[in-house]
């Protein structure tokens, strides 16, 4: 928000709430990557990195929605700072909804390897799911920021391309389980890792429509994609 | 939309020289409540005082332009001032009491435009107190001079006065301004009663007040009326930045 309040004190608060969401897209970042090195390098040490992020994450959760509720309490925001005040609130949820994720990728990796099925599945497949969707958040977290629509409508876009590596690799996965059913234990748990990293891209494209209704004030979830773009400058 | 109660066209008002109101355009929907915001000076009572011709207490006022209500210019009108008046009631941001009873703050206007029986009058002024939610407390002690009461309820006899005359309009000017939050509350809930009957128009400096009680907000800067709309739309996303700016605190 550029424009500065008559309250210098509202501005501050307002900075500061916001410096606090971004510093958790950073964590959650942190944490989605830690889970992807777990993923690939199939390393107990970097799962244990997940899980102990994830406690910073809720804990973090748990402030940011003390500071949201005592600014609308003591300021009663409107307009732009009424929806800027929502969408923080709501990029929260999804941010630790996506750390949920990541330790649950965590919990998978662990679980694989003590399973020992390890190197028989096409596990790296889903490390190009994975890195786009940990993408696609750090350019969420970005157009956050630069409060960009356009980069907004592109997230959008480019969840759709992790929904349908999701599903090419459950096809895979199904013949992997049909040619060798000793592979179905392994391969349920790389398809719930398969899922989490699904969830993470579309908690990611969340973010990016609170974009478009905090800088339009237009409220675009459940709607087409079509109909976005005829209004996003 | 309801149909509109009140058109402005054109309408630009001078205090002497000062251009005060510039080519103002507005419709006021019936039976809703209208509120006017801005910043002091900016002409919101300015343009709410033209709607029953009460700057023409002052010879050097005037006021150009159309303001139609139910169908005759009420500019060019040649109704009995008194008649609008009745018609377009108000109340100002002091309570202004009659020094009389209770009773006969109410009675006082309504005996200038009709003659009622006492009974019928008795019912009127009781009707009137039971409108503006003031009856509870004051219907032990209508013969007590009505300066007796608290500030809220003397805004609240000055509610009442104002519509046993059975307008059409009811304009408010500031009419919490004076009042403590509880006092503030019981008008409020007022003004969300009177809709029903009547056309209300507020000016508030409290913007959390025009956006609890009004259906439709106008902003207003310089004597121009910069934006209006649906308040809804208005507290959540304004059309024109300059709205924006003041809503969110963010004029300077």
């Amino acid at each position: 928000m550029s424009d500065k309040h008559l309250s210098t004190q509202f501005d501050s608060e307002l900075n500061q709430v916001s410096a606090r969401v971004m510093e958790l897209g950073g964590l959650v970042e942190a944490q989605i990557r830690q889970a992807i090195a777990a993923l690939s390098q199939f390393s107990l040490e970097a799962a244990a990195q997940v899980e102990a992020i994830e406690r910073r994450v809720n804990q973090m959760e748990v402030e940011i929605d003390h500071e949201l509720t005592t600014i609308i309490a003591r300021r009663q925001p409107t307009a732009r700072d009424l929806r800027l005040l929502m969408a923080f609130s709501k990029a929260t949820a999804n941010l630790e909804r996506m750390g949920d994720e990541a330790t649950r990728m965590a919990r998978m990796v662990r679980s694989i390897i003590e399973s020992g099925a390890v190197r028989t599945l096409p596990s790296n497949d889903l490390r190009v799911a994975a890195d786009l969707a940990s993408g696609l958040l750090r350019k969420a977290l970005d157009a956050f920021a630069r409060l960009d629509t356009r980069a907004a409508l592109a997230i959008l876009k480019e969840d759709d391309l992790i929904d349908r590596e999701f599903d090419g690799f459950v096809r895979k996965l199904i013949t992997y389980m049909m040619e060798d059913p000793r592979t179905i234990s392994a391969s349920l748990d790389l398809l719930f890792l398969a899922k989490a990293i699904e969830r993470i891209g579309d908690h990611s494209k969340n973010v990016a429509e609170l974009i478009i209704y905090l800088v339009e004030g237009k409220d675009v979830r459940h709607t087409a994609l079509q109909d976005i773009e005829s209004f996003v400058q | 939309m309801n149909p509109n109660k009140i058109t402005v066209r054109d309408l630009n008002f001078y205090y002497g020289k000062f251009h005060a109101l510039k080519g103002i355009n507005l419709d006021i929907p019936e039976k809703k409540v209208t509120a006017f915001i801005g910043p002091s000076g900016c002409g919101k009572s300015t343009l709410l005082r033209t709607f029953n011709r009460m700057f023409e207490l002052y010879p050097e006022q005037r006021a150009e332009g159309q303001i139609v209500l139910d169908g005759e210019n009420l500019l060019t009108s040649r109704q009995n001032v008194a008649l609008i008046r009745a018609k377009v009631g108000m109340v100002f941001q002091k309570p202004t009491p009659f020094p009389m009873s209770i009773y006969d703050n109410i009675a006082f206007g309504v005996k200038l435009f009709e003659s009622l029986n006492a009974t019928d009058m008795d019912e009127r002024v009781e009707w009137a107190l039971r409108k503006a939610a003031l009856w509870n407390e004051v219907k032990d002690k209508l013969t007590q001079s009505g300066a007796g009461l608290s500030g809220g309820q003397q805004q609240r006899l000055c509610i009442a006065r104002g519509i046993a005359v059975l307008p059409e309009v009811l304009l408010l000017d500031e009419p919490c301004s004076a009042l403590d939050p509880i006092s503030t509350a019981k008008i409020e809930e007022l003004i969300a009663e009177l809709k029903n009957d009547y056309t209300v128009v507020i000016v508030t400096h409290n913007m959390q007040q025009a956006a609890r009680c009004s259906d439709y907000t106008a902003y207003m800067y310089l004597g121009n009326l910069v934006e209006f709309g649906a308040t809804e739309q208005m507290f959540f996303k304004p059309q024109r930045k300059e709205t924006e700016d003041y809503i969110t605190g963010r004029f300077g």
